[in-house]
């Protein structure tokens, strides 16, 4: 009952301040349009097992709360500038640290070449650059084998410049390419951090830098998308190794190399999507004079199947599937994956509010260096090998 | 000949029933895009932000109705996207960077009053609108 009413009240209050988020902010400055756009998102879950996403899920957890305000102004016809903050709080991450998104300036030369300076969202994948925003997808949770919630600061952005283009293939369709180069974000507040620091081996310092491309096929067949995206990402991370009375422990990835292959077909009511990812990460570390290496490759994938039955319904499935290529202990059959069939209903009861509810039945729950939404800190009694769990997620956006 | 009748009177209705055309649809431009036509490769690319100019270089942007048959005729035949998808597209550019959300007006006539003051605009009205003060592009 105590439950039910923090729910309530949560909604209530965050509907009280829906008409705020609708309202319309923008302005012009010197005969320019300056648009303003925010959204906000408030969940609740709810596992039998396991706690999940280091929230208290096996109590019910409000602890699902994110947001973000962005402004952007197009300068002249060719070149915009904009940014974005956003804070969260999932569980024990995050914190409501506000955190510059992105923000950057944006010159197109042409339609199939531009170019972007500043914190960029990375372009990897189907969602990457959008995970944050679930409002704008059928489901409230996204594929975690693929899209972490936990770890999204490890690809979300990188502070350097993009190449940009969409290039006609006339009758074949068109192709959409980014390229880009940059540091890497560090996020104290993600996952990474605590992870470690719950393993008792607190995270020091987290440096790397990032380059990659995307491309993107609109095919001919109405609808249909393909695209590949490619990632060489470097990471030097220095930890205070507890077991040791804190000795510095220092990793490298050698290099972290991440790989997706994904597709997207929308036809009328329907939706459909895949995505394959591949992170192949070897990383030698040093430690006390000695040295070695250690195998944190991971791969995962997910299929999803949507269906707009009203204009205020959708409903879909997806099933999300994760591989640790080495598990710390391969006698444990549980922690070499993560898999999660999921069910969803949207409900759209505004153009600019939505309300999900959706189960997820997982088995498996990964390996320590993996995480993925299971720790061991927030599971003292142990992990148990299958977690249900509810989620309610609602959002407003503008 | 009472067939005949009987088979116009369905065919009206059938016609009213499925909702706007792309017949029943123009295109219009500000005066300001040089082009007189426009491929519907390049209108696809207009109203998904991929096109910021056309093929004679006149810079273009997007305006769209909210809703009605013609909108919903438009998105389906030029756009290939539905309402909900379109806007679910619109804010994954606005909500990274991307791009700005599109002008959009009730009514054929305030799409036509900002086409017409706008430089570059490009949006589309029933084909029965008047839209004196706007260029209207031919489909190719």
């Amino acid at each position: 009952m105590n439950r039910m009413i923090k729910f309530v009240g949560l909604l209530a209050t965050v509907a009280a301040f829906a008409p705020l988020l609708h309202a319309q902010f923008d302005f012009r400055i010197d005969g320019r349009d300056v648009q303003i756009h925010s959204f906000a998102q408030q969940g609740y879950a709810l596992s039998n097992d396991n706690n999940f996403l280091s929230m208290d899920t096996t109590h019910g957890s409000f602890g699902m709360t994110d947001g973000g305000v962005n402004a952007s102004v197009a300068i002249t016809d060719k070149f915009r500038v904009g940014a974005q903050v956003y804070a969260r709080n999932i569980g024990q991450l995050g914190d409501y640290h506000v955190q510059l998104d992105w923000g950057y300036g944006d010159y197109k030369f042409k339609d199939w070449f531009g170019i972007r300076g500043g914190k960029i969202k990375t372009a990897l994948g189907l969602y990457n650059d959008v995970q944050d925003m679930e409002f704008l997808q059928t489901w409230a949770l996204l594929p975690q084998g693929v899209y972490p919630l936990d770890l999204r600061s490890s690809t979300i952005a990188h502070t350097g410049g993009d190449i940009y283009g969409e290039i006609s293939l006339h009758r074949a369709g068109s192709l959409g390419y980014t390229g880009y180069a940059g540091v890497r974000e560090n996020d104290p507040y993600g996952g990474t951090y605590y992870g470690d620091a719950a393993a008792g081996d607190p995270e020091q310092s987290f440096s790397g830098k990032a380059a990659g491309g995307d491309a993107r096929w609109h095919t001919p067949v109405e609808g249909l998308m393909i695209g590949a995206s490619f990632a060489d990402q470097t990471g030097i991370i220095k930890v205070l190794y507890g077991a040791y009375g804190g000795a510095l422990l220092t990793a490298h990835s050698a290099p972290e190399h991440l790989t997706a292959g994904y597709a997207d077909y929308i036809h009328g009511k329907w939706h459909l999507s895949s995505e394959f990812r591949r992170d192949y990460n070897i990383e030698p570390y040093a430690f006390l004079g000695t040295g070695g290496i250690t195998n944190q490759s991971t791969k995962g994938w997910f299929g999803t199947v949507a269906y707009r039955a009203a204009k205020w319904l959708e409903v879909g499935t997806y099933n999300s599937r994760f591989y640790v290529d080495v598990p710390q202990n391969p006698t444990n059959p549980n922690s070499n994956h993560i898999f999660d069939q999921t069910v969803t209903a949207r409900f759209d009861i505004t153009s600019w509010w939505n309300l999900k509810v959706e189960g997820h039945f997982m088995n498996g729950y990964g390996d320590t260096f993996s995480a993925h939404g299971f720790y061991t800190a927030d599971n003292p009694a142990g992990l148990k090998p299958d977690t249900n769990m509810f989620v309610v997620r609602t959002a407003f956006y503008r | 000949m009472k067939n005949a009748k009987y088979l116009l009177v369905v065919t009206t209705a059938l016609a009213v029933i499925g909702g706007a055309q792309a017949a029943d649809i123009k295109v219009i431009a500000n005066s300001s895009v040089g082009a007189s036509s426009v491929s519907s490769d390049e209108l696809r690319g207009v109203f998904l932000a991929t096109k910021s100019s056309l093929s004679d270089g006149s810079h273009v942007e997007p305006v769209l109705l909210k809703s009605g048959a013609v909108h919903e005729a438009f998105l389906k035949d030029y756009v290939g996207k539905s309402e909900s998808a379109l806007e679910t597209y619109y804010r994954s550019l606005v909500f990274t960077g991307r791009g700005s959300m599109p002008k959009a007006f009730a009514t054929d006539a305030d799409v036509v009053a900002y086409v017409e003051k706008t430089k570059g605009a490009v949006g589309y009205v029933g084909a029965a609108t008047a839209t004196s003060g706007a260029k209207v592009l031919e489909v190719k």
